[in-house]
C-alpha cells in the first residue's frame, strides 16, 4: 500500500518544484538561526537569497559529523530549546556522543515517515507489530513505535534482549509483523527452529535495518520465516529509521525526497557522481525545524537511480550500501569507530595503545573481540592479576561503546605496526 | 632464594616452541618449567641457569617477562616429604600460589619451588624447621 500517494508518486517536475520552495525557506531559516551556517555561508559570500532552486543546492556547504560534535550538544540546533520535545543521541567518533533533537513537528515527519515504510511492507491497522531494536536514545526503537502507532498498527514494544519473551509473545499474540536488526531476526529464526516452533508464528513482514545487510540473507530470512523481508534506512543525524526504504521490487530504497534530498559525491573530490555512479551518500533536509542540516555527508557509500519503480512510486531510490569512506564499524546496529577504543584503553594505564578489533559474526550474531598487548611493566607473576586486567578492560569498552565486548590478551608487539594508517579492524562478516 | 622468569604467553599453537627456541639459540639451559591451562593465555614459568641472559633475549624476542624470586626447597626421595613442608607452611598461615619441581640435578635431591603471598617468611619458617632453602648458585651449575 502506498501510504502517501501524493508525496510518493509525484512527477519528478513536482519534486523539483517542491523542494526548490522547500530549500529556498529553510535556507532562510536557518541563515538566521543557525550562527554555525551563517558564518560559513558569509565566508563563502554565499546569501539566502542566492538559494531559489534546488539546483543551487551544491553552492551550499557541506556538513560533516565532526561539525555536529564540535557544536555539542545544541549548537546547531534552529529552534529554542523550548521548542524541542526530543533528544536522541548515538556514539561519536571520540566518545562525545553525536546529539539531534526534534520538535513537535519532526516528531510528525518522522512518523510519517516511517508509517510510509510500514505501509509500503504491506503493515497496516490489522497487524501486531513488535518492535525489537533498543529503546532509549538510539532512534531505532521510538522511531519504528511511533511510525506503528500513526499506521494504527497494534505496537509491542519489546526493545532488544529478551528473545524468549519475545518469542512467547509473537506466538501468544499472533504477531503479524516485526521491525529488528536483520541479524537479529536471523538469531530468532534459529532460536524458533531449535523449539520445533518455525511453523507455529503468524509473521509476514519484517522490517529490518540499523546494519547492513545482504540479498542473500534477505533470502535466508524469507525463506525460514516465510516472509517478506524489507530494508530500512536512517540516521539520526538527518531523522533516524525511515529516511528511505525498500518497497516489494527490491531494487533499491525509495527516499522521501519531499523531506531530504539525496546527493552522491565523490568523498575525495566532493565532485557530484553521475546517476549510478557510486560514491558517498549525502542528505540535505528540507522540513525538519529542530536540527535541519545543509549537504550532510552520512560517508556511506551507495549509488542513486532516478528512474520510475515498478511500484509506482517516482522517489529517488538508492542501491544497497556498498561500505562506508571512514573506518565506522555497525556491530549489532551500534556504531563502533576504533578510534573510541583507541581512547577508552588510553584511560586505562595498564595497556598500550596498540589493538586490532576482530568481528565476526557467529550463529547470526554479531561479535566483537579486542586484542589488546600485555605490557610487560604492568604484567606481574599473577593469572589473576591478569584476569582481572582483562574483565577491567572488557568493564571499560563495555560503557565506551555501549557494547558488550570480549578481550584477549596477546603477547607484546604481536599487533602489527604499520607506517601510516595501521589496520586495526578485521571483519570477518561477509557482507557485501 | 632462586630467580624464577615469568613469562606471558598466548594459548596457541607452538607458543610454548617459540620461548624454548630463544632459550635454545642463546645456550640457556632450563632447569625446571610449569605451566598451566587457562582458555586464552597462560604464565610460563621458568627456572633456568642465566637467568639474566634470559631475560635480556626474550626480551629482545618480543615477551613480556618479569623475573621474580623463588623459594625452592630440597625434599629427600622418601614419603611425606612434601606433607611436612606443606604443613611447616600451612602452620605459618601461609596459602600457596603454585608448586613445581626441579627433579633432574645430577644425583643431588629434587627441589620444589614453592609460591606463596610472602616468600621471604616462607623461606625462614622453613629453614627454622631444617629444609634447606636453595640459593641461584645451586641450580647454575
Amino acid at each position: 500500500m502506498i501510504w502517501n500517494e501524493t508525496k510518493e508518486c509525484m512527477s519528478r517536475d513536482e519534486i523539483h518544484k517542491l523542494q526548490s520552495v522547500r530549500l529556498s525557506k529553510m535556507v532562510d531559516r536557518v541563515y538566521h538561526n543557525v550562527e554555525f551556517y551563517r558564518k560559513k555561508m558569509q565566508q563563502m559570500g554565499l546569501e539566502p537569497g542566492d538559494i531559489v532552486s534546488i539546483d543551487d543546492l551544491k553552492k551550499l556547504p557541506f556538513t560533516t559529523k565532526n561539525d555536529l560534535r564540535d557544536n555539542y550538544p545544541f549548537g546547531l540546533f534552529a529552534v529554542p530549546q523550548s521548542e524541542v520535545v526530543r533528544i536522541h543521541a548515538s556514539s561519536g567518533t571520540t566518545g562525545k556522543a553525536t546529539v539531534v533533537g526534534y520538535t513537535r513537528k519532526d516528531i510528525d515527519l518522522w512518523q510519517e515517515c516511517v508509517a510510509r515504510v510500514l505501509a509500503m511492507a504491506g503493515v497496516g491497522p490489522q497487524d501486531k507489530i513488535q518492535v525489537a531494536y533498543g529503546y532509549g536514545l538510539f532512534t531505532g526503537g521510538l522511531g519504528l513505535h511511533y511510525g506503528a502507532e500513526n499506521l494504527g498498527a497494534t505496537v509491542i514494544p519489546m526493545s532488544s534482549g529478551n528473545t524468549q519473551k519475545l518469542i512467547t509473545m509473537m506466538q501468544d499474540f499472533g504477531v503479524t509483523a516485526i521491525a529488528c536488526t536483520p541479524s537479529y531476526l536471523l538469531h530468532i529464526a534459529e532460536t524458533l527452529e531449535e523449539a520445533g516452533q518455525i511453523n507455529n508464528i503468524q509473521l509476514k513482514a519484517a522490517i529490518c535495518g540499523a546494519e547492513p545487510w545482504t540479498e542473500n540473507m534477505r533470502k535466508e530470512i524469507e525463506a525460514k520465516l516465510h516472509l517478506k523481508a524489507y530494508d530500512i534506512y536512517g540516521l539520526s543525524e538527518i531523522l533516524g529509521p525511515g529516511v528511505a526504504a525498500d518497497c516489494e521490487y527490491h531494487k533499491g530504497l525509495h527516499v522521501y525526497e519531499d523531506h531530504f534530498v539525496p546527493e552522491i559525491i565523490n568523498p575525495d573530490t566532493l565532485e557530484p557522481c553521475k546517476e549510478g555512479e557510486v560514491g558517498e551518500l549525502v542528505f540535505t533536509t528540507l522540513t525538519k525545524e529542530a536540527l535541519p542540516l545543509f549537504r550532510y555527508r552520512t560517508k556511506d557509500l551507495t549509488s542513486i537511480t532516478y528512474d520510475k519503480c515498478e511500484c509506482g512510486r517516482t522517489l529517488a531510490r538508492i542501491d544497497r550500501f556498498k561500505g562506508r569512506s571512514d573506518d565506522m564499524l555497525i556491530i549489532r546496529g551500534v556504531n563502533v569507530f576504533p578510534s573510541q577504543v583507541e581512547t577508552a584503553l588510553l584511560e586505562i594505564a595498564e595497556t598500550s595503545p596498540h589493538y586490532m578489533l576482530i568481528v565476526d559474526r557467529i550463529n547470526n550474531l554479531d561479535t566483537l573481540e579486542v586484542q589488546v598487548e600485555v605490557e610487560e611493566r604492568f604484567f606481574s607473576d599473577e593469572i589473576r592479576q591478569l584476569e582481572s586486567l582483562t574483565k577491567k578492560i572488557a568493564h571499560v569498552l563495555q560503557s565506551a561503546l555501549g557494547l558488550s565486548v570480549k578481550v584477549k590478551l596477546v603477547e607484546p608487539k604481536t599487533i602489527q605496526r604499520s607506517e601510516g594508517k595501521a589496520k586495526r579492524v578485521i571483519d570477518n562478516r561477509k557482507l557485501i | 632464594m632462586i630467580k624464577q622468569l615469568s613469562v606471558f604467553v598466548q594459548n596457541e599453537i607452538g607458543s610454548l616452541a617459540n620461548v624454548t627456541s630463544v632459550l635454545k639459540d642463546n645456550m640457556i639451559n632450563l632447569r625446571a618449567i610449569a605451566s598451566f591451562d587457562t582458555p586464552e593465555f597462560a604464565i610460563l614459568r621458568i627456572v633456568v641457569d642465566q637467568p639474566e641472559k634470559a631475560k635480556e633475549v626474550l626480551n629482545a624476542g618480543g615477551f613480556a617477562v618479569k623475573v621474580t624470586e623463588a623459594v625452592a626447597v630440597e625434599l629427600e626421595d622418601k614419603p611425606g616429604e612434601l606433607d611436612g613442608m606443606f604443613r611447616v607452611i600451612a602452620d605459618a598461615k601461609l596459602g600457596v600460589n603454585y608448586i613445581y619441581s626441579i627433579v633432574l640435578r645430577n644425583g643431588k635431591v629434587p627441589l620444589m619451588i614453592v609460591n606463596t603471598e610472602d616468600l621471604t617468611k616462607t623461606a625462614s619458617v622453613l629453614k627454622e624447621h631444617g629444609y634447606i632453602v636453595a640459593e641461584q648458585e645451586d641450580v647454575n651449575a
